[in-house]
């Protein structure tokens, strides 16, 4: 924590709160990081899938389900296929926008708490 | 007194909210820092060797509960992979056909089965057991855990955003303790220099 010249402001009760909850919007942010990370990987992987389908002529496709690679009629595995992906396309929009909220409440937080304490506090990534 | 015991719902009534969440200690929020070592009778080394000692504590359970919530996640789309097998599986005896899977025998090397008109799936219980269920037992014991699982993981997770509240309580009323001993030190200085 940043020390200070001894001359501060005082912390209230509603001081630590903010202070609390940009704590957690942080680590709630950081998470996003990863999560967006993942769900984008699955959506290029979906994508990558969907192309090998098209390029591919076969009946039957082994399907992944678990441990095991069912054999399935191509017709049902484009159809999984593409609920999968707009599955997947929805859940990073739903983490983007969150991560959106997220940063706004963060901005407004710092605003708040370094107008009171200005460089009593440092409220940046290391 | 309004005991806060959701894990979003943070203000009280009072400004302690709760005193502790499933064995948590919550951390006591100092209003004027004078006051608290005036009355815990605290030097201001010892304040701080106390709240240090407090810090490591609370990273202590704060790792614990990360493995706990590590383990939650890997289960849950586990358990979400079985229930999309035992649902093929139906779909597959709905329609009278059986069910050709390829799987893994070792490494790198598959090997292809049939399975017919199933009626039943065996569940891995973990400690060496396995069970066997009609399909839709299994469905109702699958979905049972499933459900225990993300309601445990909100737990966790609230039990982590309180605990790492209170590692920030503590770290700001350590450098407050700390900053408060710097301005005593520097006004008795100049004290000094004026006499």
């Amino acid at each position: 924590m940043q020390q200070g010249d001894g001359t501060e402001a005082q912390v209230t009760w509603e001081d630590q709160q903010n202070i609390n909850r940009f704590g957690r919007l942080n680590n709630r942010f950081h998470e996003l990081t990863d999560e967006i990370r993942l769900a984008k990987e699955a959506n290029e992987n979906l994508e990558d899938a969907g192309n090998e389908l098209i390029l591919c002529d076969e009946d039957v496709v082994r399907f992944q389900i678990g441990e095991v690679f069912a054999h399935m009629p191509m017709d049902d595995v484009e159809a999984r296929l593409e609920q999968m992906k707009e599955d997947a396309a929805k859940k990073l929009e739903r983490l983007e926008e969150e991560k959106e909220s997220i940063l706004a409440q963060m901005a407004e937080l710092k605003k708040i708490l370094y107008g009171k304490f200005k460089d009593a506090i440092n409220l940046e990534e290391d | 007194m309004a005991a806060a015991t959701s894990s979003s719902a943070v203000a009280a009534s009072t400004p302690q909210g709760v005193p502790e969440r499933r064995g948590i200690p919550a951390a006591s929020f100092v209003e004027d820092v004078e006051t608290y070592l005036r009355q815990a009778g605290l030097d201001v080394n010892s304040a701080l060797a106390f709240l240090q000692e407090r810090l490591q504590q609370y990273k202590m359970v704060e790792m614990k509960l990360l493995a706990q919530q590590r383990e939650l996640q890997a289960k849950i789309p586990d358990i979400e992979k079985c229930l999309g097998i035992v649902a093929t599986l139906q779909a597959k005896k709905a329609l009278g056909e059986a069910l050709i899977a390829d799987f893994e025998l070792s490494e790198g090397i598959y090997s292809r089965a049939k399975i017919e008109d199933s009626d039943s799936v065996c569940l891995w219980l973990g400690a060496n057991v396995m069970l066997e269920y009609s399909c839709d037992e299994a469905n109702d014991l699958l979905k049972k855990n499933l459900e225990n699982a993300r309601a445990s993981l909100e737990v966790l997770v609230g039990d982590l955003q309180f605990l790492r509240d209170q590692q920030t309580i503590t770290q700001v009323t350590i450098a407050r303790i700390f900053n408060w001993d710097v301005h005593q030190r520097r006004s008795k200085q100049s004290t000094i220099k004026e006499t």
